[in-house]
């Protein structure tokens, strides 16, 4: 295999809140091949979103501490100041968020904010821009695009204005597009319509995807290559087609076990995760899960588990697994 | 359900139009439906078909332009204003978002026990030995939690406090508004089953409204599904998730994604959005999106017909189905 397009090696990110140290990513490595959808999945505060919005080069100077490393292409991103970053944004990452209304302008119209994309980020003439604009709004499946251009954000419906951020994001063809929750909020059909585009753009432009949700249903089918991660730490980490039935990491077993299921008959008893996540405010001993997880042993309680591999190419943070290695 | 008792709550060409004149919209365009007791009715569809607009109407929050709405045998549009307020005791509602529909500087306590100082139920230790067996009973301990503020809590257990505030009037019919859309996996799957156990032991009927599929089909015994204003279909759970007749179902079935991608099933995409409430297409509201519309979907609408022993459909071409 070719060098990765990412690698996200031992990463923390901490932020200095007014009651203490939060550590809300852990120690994170993994990285996304050339042409790979990855996705990473979890619950709130298990750490994805800072995890992504760290990748990005995101997270402010002041406040946060940043260690381990993050290199797209060869660039390190972390601890590098804003402006240094700004011509890596858009032309190697972009990144698609979960509220369309809160990335748009909500006083600028939306071809015009495309096009602004394309003027900072690959210099385009004002003209050439817009002409390029109304072209990704065609290509994204606004209808009447000519119409829509002139359109403010909140004349659109969700569906839309998050096909506009898709059109802006890849408008300066990144490499790497992140995507924090793209459809959550949205309708199943106009979700399958989002999550159909995101998959037709990425296979016409040769784009990795990083999908970063916490909705089981939406990773399984879109992704090819799955980390489940639980208060700051990688846990699991799987080919997609793993995830159903070759799990080994008992939080992932416990996360589908309690989604509903259309498979499942009525009144299908589910399976809850009793208790909730701890709080990384306090320092934790042992596996984080180990509260809430019913294979639990003493070695739980005092050591921390590492990622190991199984043989095969899923990796889990577990002293005792569940199912049994093929 | 094999039960065919009296409905607990009948809806009958319920009609709520927001606006007036040109500008009026009919987010709910003459539906009707029944909750027999002890029953849960899932009401599904996409946002903006009325689902909501339903529950609201029913708990007279909004009021209806048309139609009738029966608790046991009394008429809640019709009822004085006093005695709705007080027919009204025995529906309660739960909100989606738990954390915004309790207020924060209140105590748990004081928030559950709202109801019971409104309507005078009970006083003095009986009001707090009321209150500590609600909250016991939604899995919260009142010692420990009962003097907490409630904005010190998660949203899962926000959720719980206001099922607790619901059940403290004894109500016959819980209305469920998306209760569980807001919640992480864990935690949805631990109020679903709150509910599924707290139905048995009150023996409560429920109308859940929500945008899931797969929640729904969980926790209901029968589905509705709305478009556009409408009801389209209505069955026993397993039945329409199984063979669904009407081809807005159908598609809305198809498009949810399952975490066993193995059992991935023939995918069908629905193309574009809803028409606009406020100027519906003619004839069948669906039409517009559907792959079976005809010239006979443009000019007649479809009625809701039991074309099988409980299962309605309102469309001229049913799918799974030969006469």
């Amino acid at each position: 295999m070719n060098t990765p397009l990412l690698v996200v090696s031992d990463l923390h990110t901490t932020f200095e809140t007014p009651r203490g140290l939060l550590p809300a990513v852990r120690g994170v490595s993994f990285s996304v091949a050339e042409n790979q959808t990855v996705g990473i999945v979890g619950e709130s505060g298990s750490g994805k979103t800072v995890l992504a919005r760290t990748i990005m080069g995101l997270q402010p100077i002041r406040g946060v501490k940043l260690s381990g490393s993050v290199l797209l292409n060869g660039s390190e991103i972390v601890n590098r100041p804003h402006d240094e970053l700004r011509h890596l944004w858009g032309s190697q990452v972009a990144m698609i968020f979960q509220d369309p209304m809160t990335s748009l302008n909500p006083v600028r119209k939306v071809g015009d904010q495309i096009a602004e994309s394309l003027q900072v980020g690959i210099g385009l003439k004002r003209k050439e821009a817009r002409a390029r604009a109304l072209e990704l709004l065609v290509q994204v499946g606004i209808p009447s695009p000519e119409d829509r251009f002139h359109a403010y954000p909140s004349h659109l419906s969700g569906g839309m204005r998050q096909r506009v951020v898709i059109a802006s994001a890849l408008s300066c063809n990144p490499k790497l597009v992140l995507a924090d929750e793209p459809t959550t909020g949205l309708d199943v059909t106009i979700q399958a319509q989002i999550l159909d585009l995101l998959d037709k753009m990425k296979a016409e432009r040769k784009m990795s995807t990083i999908l970063v949700t916490h909705d089981l249903g939406v990773v399984a089918t879109r992704t090819d290559h799955i980390y489940v991660m639980y208060a700051g730490r990688i846990v699991e980490s799987l080919p997609t087609a793993d995830l159903h039935s070759h799990h080994r990491h008992p939080y992932t077993a416990a996360l589908l076990n309690s989604t509903p299921r259309i498979e499942n008959k009525s009144h299908t008893r589910l399976t809850a995760i009793a208790g909730s996540p701890p709080n990384l405010l306090k320092p934790l001993t042992g596996c984080a899960f180990a509260a809430r997880c019913s294979y639990a042993s003493d070695v739980c309680r005092t050591q921390t588990p590492e990622l190991r591999s199984d043989g095969g190419s899923s990796e889990f943070a577990c002293f005792n697994p569940v199912g049994v290695t093929v | 359900m094999t039960i065919q008792s009296k409905p607990i709550l009948s809806v009958r060409d319920l009609e709520v139009t927001f606006g007036r004149g040109k500008k009026a919209v009919q987010a709910v365009a003459g539906i009707s439906f029944d909750i027999y007791p002890g029953e849960t009715l899932g009401l599904v569809g996409e946002s903006g078909c009325g689902k909501s607009t339903t529950g609201r109407a029913i708990m007279q929050i909004e009021k209806p332009s048309g139609g009738h709405i029966t608790l046991g045998d009394i008429d809640l549009i019709s009822s004085a204003p006093k005695e709705a307020r007080r027919l009204r005791t025995r529906l309660q509602m739960i909100f989606q978002d738990p954390i915004s529909s309790l207020n924060p500087r209140r105590k748990v306590r004081d928030i559950v026990a709202e109801p019971l100082d409104y309507w005078k139920v009970v006083v003095g230790d009986e009001r707090a030995a009321k209150v500590d067996d609600l909250l016991r009973k939604v899995g919260i301990d009142p010692t420990v939690f009962g003097h907490r503020y409630a904005r010190q809590f998660s949203g899962g257990q926000c959720q719980r406090i206001s099922i607790a505030r619901a059940l403290a009037m004894n109500p016959e019919v819980l209305i469920c508004d998306e209760v569980v859309s807001a919640l992480d996996v864990s935690v949805q799957a631990q109020i679903l089953n709150l509910l599924e156990d707290l139905k048995a032991e009150y023996g409560l009927s429920l109308l859940f409204i929500a945008h899931d599929l797969a929640v729904v089909k969980n926790i209901a015994d029968r589905v509705a599904v709305m478009y556009l204003g409408k009801i389209v279909e209505i069955g026993g759970s397993d039945n329409l998730y199984e063979a669904p007749h009407h081809p807005y179902t159908d598609l809305l079935l198809s498009a949810v994604v399952d975490i066993d991608p193995s059992k991935k099933h023939e995918r069908k995409v629905l193309q574009g959005e809803p028409p606009s409430p406020s100027n519906p297409p003619s004839g069948c509201r669906f039409r517009t999106r559907c792959p079976f519309a005809s010239e006979l979907c443009a000019s007649t609408e479809p009625e809701l017909a039991e074309i099988a022993p409980g299962r309605f459909v309102a469309c001229h071409f049913p799918l799974n189905f030969s006469k």
